[in-house]
């Protein structure tokens, strides 16, 4: 059987808080990072704050709607990002939210191996029957790795976001379990 | 559509802690409804203590857990409870239990008429894919209950329990989604 986290490029895996928090005080400071990951105002935390924060998440334990992962380098082992999902428990649908915090991994196909290890997840584990996502219309190199995924464009909230004085749209993809499986076959796996 | 919650002598009903621990605590004194319903020794507990077991089986289970009370369409009474906890999401099954504590109502329909919307609920409302239950040998009423819902037998484990100087099994039911769903169309 596959390893269900392990990829070509990463691996999932979770860190401890004091590991995470040390990350996101870093990767938070990167404003453009945060414009591509989130909708929100760019704001900081401390490093005691986002721990106080993850620790919580651990205390509350096991939620069969929610699964927060750490991303590693297979090469080096370095820590460079995350990978949460959102789970509709009652329609079996998942919600996926990635971002890489290390600049130096950007577009060279971790952020793609990382969505293919989380298809793999929602289908062949969690046997969802369907994975949702939303970005940014500004955020082409995600548009371009989740096509590559085999995620199609379903819609869009036009201008529904405030960024440097534009509006801007934002983008909602789905991929289907059977269109998944059949990309797996056609891949000869 | 049909209103999911309601059947022919019962409707599915809110679970109201409050309500609920005192019938707990007034059900639970008759020892034969605690050993249709509970392979563990019997005790007493105070509505209180009903109360707190309540609030942390209802904290643990979230989000797997759908609790009704049970009520007759006549008189909208308070006749029982009947819950699902969901065990697996991924393969969709889900352990059900019922109880018809007050015990007028019993032999009458009423335990069969809830189950059914249960089973209604859990297939057409969190859209699962098998019901589990387990009944002990020597509830014969229940075991046909759940036969008329469409339960088939799926496993014992046998002579689990020691009850008035004997050993009985404790008998494994389910029910697919698909075969509900035939049995309804």
């Amino acid at each position: 059987m596959r390893d269900l986290f392990r990829g070509e490029l990463v691996r999932l895996t979770l860190e401890e808080p004091e590991t995470r928090a040390r990350a996101e005080v870093q990767w938070q400071r990167d404003t453009e990072f945060h414009r591509l990951a989130d909708g929100d105002p760019a704001l900081l935390n401390s490093e005691r704050k986002i721990k106080e924060w993850f620790e919580k998440q651990a205390e509350e334990g096991f939620k069969p709607d929610r699964y927060s992962f750490s991303v590693r380098t297979l090469e080096e082992d370095r820590y460079i990002g995350f990978l949460g999902l959102w789970v509709d428990l009652i329609h079996s649908e998942a919600w996926v939210g990635i971002g890489i915090g290390e600049r130096e991994f950007w577009s060279r196909g971790y952020g793609t191996d990382m969505m293919k290890l989380c298809q793999q997840y929602v289908f062949a584990e969690l046997c969802m029957e369907r994975l949702s996502l939303g970005l940014h219309e500004y955020n082409a190199r995600a548009l371009r790795s989740y096509e590559k995924c085999g995620f199609r464009l379903e819609g869009r909230t036009r201008q529904e976001v405030m960024r440097e004085g534009r509006r801007t749209d934002v983008l909602w993809m789905g991929i289907l379990r059977e269109e998944w499986l059949q990309m797996q076959n056609g891949d000869g796996k | 559509m049909k209103d999911v919650l309601r059947g022919k002598l019962v409707r599915l009903s809110a679970f109201d802690p409050e309500e609920m621990s005192k019938a707990f605590a007034r059900w639970h004194r008759n020892s034969e409804y605690q050993r249709l319903l509970n392979a563990s020794a019997r005790r007493l507990l105070s509505s209180k203590a009903e109360l707190k077991w309540m609030e942390e089986e209802a904290s643990e289970m979230s989000p797997g857990g759908y609790f009704f009370s049970i009520r007759t369409l006549e008189k909208d009474m308070l006749i029982g409870e009947i819950g699902l906890d969901v065990v697996d999401w991924s393969g969709r099954d889900a352990f059900v239990g019922l109880g018809i504590g007050e015990t007028d109502y019993w032999s009458k329909g009423y335990g069969t008429d809830a189950m059914n919307m249960l089973l209604r609920f859990a297939f057409t409302e969190i859209n699962l894919k098998r019901i589990t239950l387990t009944v002990f040998e020597y509830n014969p009423r229940a075991i046909r209950s759940y036969e008329k819902v469409g339960f088939r037998h799926e496993g014992r484990k046998r002579l689990l329990l020691n009850r008035e100087g004997r050993r009985w099994d404790e008998l494994y039911m389910g029910i697919l989604r698909e075969e509900w769903l035939e049995l309804n169309s």
